[in-house]
Parts: structure tokens; sequence; C-alpha cells
């Protein structure tokens, strides 16, 4: 695989990832100030920005590779919450998460060598 | 889960759609992009031209409807219940990719799914927790 097509991989999966939590953010945010503000519209534009991103984005990918081969990579979500838990909510990895999280990288390693 | 609403609207044959929805999209979209192929272009990279296909548009309608159900779910069942469960779908692909599309996946892509999977199911439960909280 080549660096650009990895390149392309993980930032399908970053958008995705950070536009699932701004529209959960933004769901949040309506439940207490209602959906007729600016706050909320610019929460949802940018949710659905990123979340077109990453539809294009795999979908460009999904024209030269298997989809055998790119669905697995879809674990490194989990990386990537698991990071962002850390950093923003100061979260600890428990051991189950641990493995779980080495268990998936071995699994996409395997894959890409594939 | 009091007074769960039985019929199209029970949340657990909700989970089962949306599920199927996200499965069968995956699918199209393989199949949609793979026919509108163009891999010499770079500006295929952006994924534009797949909107060329109509399987394409057929497999974002299935993604709406996943979205609508899957909001649906949320609001009778707890995120780390539904996400785990949901995650079945890992599984779905990789075998409606070889009986489906037809790819020709190793033993490598095997084992490196498997372990994929397992990751996934052991993870699922705390992520979504970590989800809820972020």
């Amino acid at each position: 695989m080549s660096l650009l097509a990895f390149f392309f991989i993980v930032v399908s999966l970053l958008t995705f990832v950070a536009a699932q939590l701004i529209l959960k953010r933004a769901m949040e945010f309506s439940a207490t100030n209602g959906m007729r503000n600016s706050h909320f519209t610019l929460l949802v534009a940018v949710g659905v920005a990123l979340m077109t991103i990453s539809f294009f984005l795999t979908l460009g990918l999904l024209q030269r590779f298997d989809l055998s081969y790119l669905y697995p990579f879809q674990g490194l979500s989990v990386i990537f919450i698991t990071m962002l838990a850390a950093v923003l909510l100061k979260e600890k990895l428990s051991v189950r998460l641990t493995i779980g999280a080495l268990l998936i990288t071995a699994g996409i390693v395997l894959v890409s060598m594939s | 889960m009091q007074n769960r609403p039985s019929g199209f609207g029970n949340p657990w044959l909700q989970l089962g759609l949306s599920v199927a929805c996200v499965f069968v999209s995956e699918l199209l979209l393989k199949r949609g992009a793979t026919d509108v192929a163009e891999p010499d272009s770079a500006l295929s990279w952006t994924g534009v031209n797949g909107l060329a296909s109509p399987l394409v548009w057929w497999a974002i309608l299935l993604i709406i409807a996943s979205f609508v159900s899957w909001l649906y779910v949320l609001r009778c069942i707890p995120l780390s219940l539904a996400y785990p469960l949901s995650r079945v779908v890992d599984i779905l692909v990789p075998m409606g990719c070889w009986i489906f599309l037809g790819e020709l996946i190793s033993a490598v892509r095997w084992c490196g799914i498997a372990l994929v999977v397992i990751g996934l199911a052991l993870v699922a439960k705390p992520i979504a927790k970590m989800e809820e909280r972020l």
C-alpha cells in the first residue's frame, strides 16, 4: 500500500470520528438550548461537512482496493477514540482496552501486508 | 425500556435493520465505486466521480436509513449495549466480500480480519462508555 493511500485511509477515519462526536455534541446542545440558534446550526454543518469528506474519500479508496482490505481499517477509529478520551477526559487505559487495541493493531498490520 | 413499542417500532428490529442497511450499503458502495473506477486520475482520490454510479446513490439512501434507525435505537437501548451488538457488521462485511463480491481473501487477510473482530468485540463496551462521555 502506498503512503498516499494510508494517508487517505487515516484522514477518512479521523473525519468520521470527529463528525460523530461533533454531531453528538450538537444534539446534546439542542436538548437544552433548542435547534433555532447559530451555535447548533454551526455544529451540525461542521459535522455533516466532515461526514461528507469521509464518505467521498472512502469512495475514492474503494475504486482502488478490495472492501475486505479496507474494512478492517475502520478498527482504527477505536484507537482514535481511545486517544481522544485519554487527552480530553484524562481516561486511563484498562487492561481490556489495551489488549483489544493491540489485537486490532496487529490485525490491521496483517491485513495491510496481504 | 418500558412501554417498548412492538412491530416495526421494536428497537431490536430497528437495530437489525440498521445493521442490514450498513452491510448492504458497504457492498453497494464497493460495487458502484468499481463500476466507475478511474484509478489513473488523481481527481478520483476525492471519490466524486463515484456519484456517476446509481449503486452509490442507493448506498447513500441506505446509509441515511441506517442513520435514522440507529438514532431511534439509541432512544430505547443504551449505547453501551447497542454499540457492541452493532459490531456484528464487522463479521458480515468480510463474509459478504467473499460471498457476494467474489473477493479472494488470503489466509493472512482472514487472520488479520479475525484479530480486528476479536479486538473490537473486547473493546466495544468500554469504547461505547467513552463515547457517551465524549
